[in-house]
């Protein structure tokens, strides 16, 4: 256990940028945004007037809605992290077991007495756990900062802003479905991560190239071969890749559905049957499905290949 | 066909070792018993299978035949064989992203034989500071860094691949007088490989030559002082050292050096200065000798091969 969390400290030493810089860099610019618009709005608006009135048009509206339109914005600004932590997490798996091929340290980390699959696992636990915690962490902080910048604003126009928008907002509960996504988004992504580590254990260079190109080539041929037996365009490869990413447990956009007003949805709620509201069931709902588990299988040869080419890697 | 190794009282045993890319063996069958408490030079011209060898050894390669490390199998159970071995190969393989004190954190979290205390008692000897990143060292600073980890970590095999590779005089000095006064003991072994012979030869106790993937010498210092013999000669009585038959001739200021191996000492002495033949020039005796030996087998076997 020791030596896991050794390897893991040595994970987040070496991508320092991507788990600790990359989340707080992003919470600065939503921070650095909001005093943007306070000082445009400082100078164009005639002695805060509009913002006054706007003010007070908020505190007149009931507080349901209040509360809703809040949990919304919070769900919404964790999209940009989202899509940000994708980014760090399939560039850090995919330089994960080839960097250290590349610069020849392998040498070093391999006279170590920790196993190839402890290593692995440490390189695993960075991208499901570390990550995710990392995001929601910075996610956090940037909305505690943005808080009190908006309470000071409101205080400064003679408004309360406890009764106004802080008692009324739920942040416990966005920030908790939102680890909740991360944590399922982990366990969607596990053959993606597997395979990201497979080709890190194995290219020669270019690692990037060896990811990406083989499920072009394999969805670009099954097109062209189905088209030519059916003249229409088939599922394939591509088709299985991009239903995987739309039926992710990711929030990627926030609407308010129009029956019951609460639902957070990714774009369109029900499409092709299948209901794409981000819900604690309906997250539970697809982490127990068959195309999970099949998932899970995937995952589990791309990993099992990966360490067997961990093994055998050396300088060259 | 093979023998089982049952030899428990090496550090290393090897039967049949033998590794291949493609059709060329990189190590061709060798067998082998390393003892505890030697240093022991792993020799040979480049390619000959040195890096092979040590890489099955580590566990870094897979290989065929038999190998045992301590009693373990170095192809699969590396991890609980680098607690007690230890290795450095070549200069340059530190991480160079990390800081200093974070390699000595890892290390100690890591390795259960290393001993903070004496890493940090070998780094307070250098100009090292801790807060630097590896890749803002010099090389020599690197060097130092990698044997001081290594030295702290108490360590039953050393495994040291061109350990000096590209490092100034002194540093190779320093690095090998510290390894021999503060490190070694009967208990501990040690295998070193460099092309630098002439730098290590007063501090091995046993030699292994290794020519095309085959050892081409395993024999001890003591061993070499016995057995070998070079004479110098002058001119004249070149053609009476020939008749008896030397490993190698050169000519050193108009004087005729023969190297004899298992020649009578009273013999040799009339013909002149007898002293013990430097690692170097054995080395390169034996590897005349043995390439000699392969193009007689192979004009043997082309000749064999006319005739049927």
């Amino acid at each position: 256990m020791n030596r896991l969390l050794a390897l893991m400290q040595r994970e987040f030493w070496e991508n320092k940028g991507a788990f600790r810089t990359t989340p707080l860099v992003i919470g600065g610019i939503y921070v650095l945004g909001a005093l943007m618009m306070i000082f445009t709005t400082a100078h164009i608006d005639n002695e805060l007037y509009t913002f006054k009135e706007s003010v007070r048009f908020a505190a007149q509206q009931p507080e349901e809605l209040r509360s809703q339109v809040l949990y919304q914005g919070l769900l919404a600004s964790s999209v940009f992290f989202t899509i940000v932590m994708w980014f760090v997490v399939f560039f850090y798996l995919l330089g994960a077991l080839y960097d250290d091929r590349k610069d020849r340290s392998i040498l070093f980390w391999k006279s170590l007495p920790a196993s190839d699959t402890l290593t692995l696992v440490s390189k695993l636990l960075m991208a499901m756990v570390v990550a995710p915690a990392a995001f929601l962490a910075a996610l956090i902080v940037t909305h505690l900062v943005i808080a009190i910048i908006a309470s000071l604003m409101i205080l400064a126009v003679d408004q309360n802003p406890w009764t106004l928008f802080l008692s009324v907002s739920q942040p416990i509960k966005a920030w908790s479905l939102i680890g909740l996504t991360y944590l399922a988004q982990s366990i969607w992504a596990l053959p993606l991560f597997g395979w990201l580590l497979l080709v890190s254990s194995f290219a020669p260079r270019l690692p990037l190239l060896f990811a990406v190109l083989p499920p072009l080539i394999i969805s670009g041929l099954q097109t062209w071969i189905g088209f030519l037996r059916t003249f229409t365009f088939e599922n394939n490869l591509w088709g299985v890749i991009g239903r995987w990413f739309a039926h992710s447990p990711a929030i990627m956009s926030v609407q308010i559905d129009d029956d019951d007003g609460g639902n957070v949805a990714l774009g369109a709620p029900v499409v092709d049957g299948f209901d794409h509201a981000i819900t604690v069931m309906n997250i539970f709902d697809r982490l127990l499905s068959l195309e999970m588990l099949a998932g899970l299988v995937v995952a589990v040869v791309f990993l099992a290949g990966a360490l067997w080419f961990r093994h055998r890697a050396t300088d060259n | 066909m093979t023998a089982s190794i049952d030899n428990t009282g090496s550090i290393i045993s090897a039967r049949g070792l033998t590794k291949r890319y493609g059709r060329t063996a990189a190590v061709d069958n060798i067998d082998l018993d390393i003892p505890a408490g030697r240093i022991i030079g792993l020799i040979g011209p480049n390619g000959a299978g040195k890096t092979t060898a040590l890489k099955a050894i580590l566990g870094l390669a897979t290989f065929d035949g038999e190998l045992r490390v301590l009693g373990l199998d170095p192809s699969k159970q590396r991890a609980q064989l680098m607690e007690d071995v230890c290795f450095i190969a070549d200069v340059a393989v530190l991480p160079r992203w990390i800081r200093v004190w974070q390699l000595i954190d890892l290390t100690e979290k890591i390795h259960p034989r290393f001993s903070r205390e004496r890493c940090m008692e070998y780094l307070s000897r250098t100009k090292i500071q801790q807060d630097k990143k590896v890749k803002h060292l010099s090389k020599g600073m690197v060097a130092q860094l990698h044997l001081a980890l290594v030295m702290s970590i108490d360590a039953r095999l050393l495994v040291l691949d061109e350990p000096t590779l590209g490092l100034d005089i002194l540093y190779r000095k320093s690095f090998y007088s510290n390894l021999l006064n503060d490190y070694f003991d009967e208990e501990r072994t040690i295998l070193i490989t460099t092309h630098q012979v002439e730098e290590i030869e007063h501090i091995l106790t046993d030699l292994l030559f290794i020519q095309n993937g085959k050892i081409a010498l395993n024999t001890s210092m003591e061993e070499v002082e016995s057995r070998y013999c070079e004479v110098m000669v002058v001119p004249d009585r070149a053609a009476e050292a020939r008749a008896l038959c030397p490993m190698n001739e050169r000519q050193v200021f108009g004087r005729h050096v023969f190297l004899f191996r298992d020649r009578d000492r009273a013999t040799l002495r009339e013909l002149g200065e007898l002293h013990t033949p430097s690692v170097a020039d054995l080395f390169v005796a034996t590897m005349e000798d043995g390439e000699a030996q392969v193009a007689a087998a192979t004009q043997a076997g082309a000749a064999q091969g006319g005739a049927a």
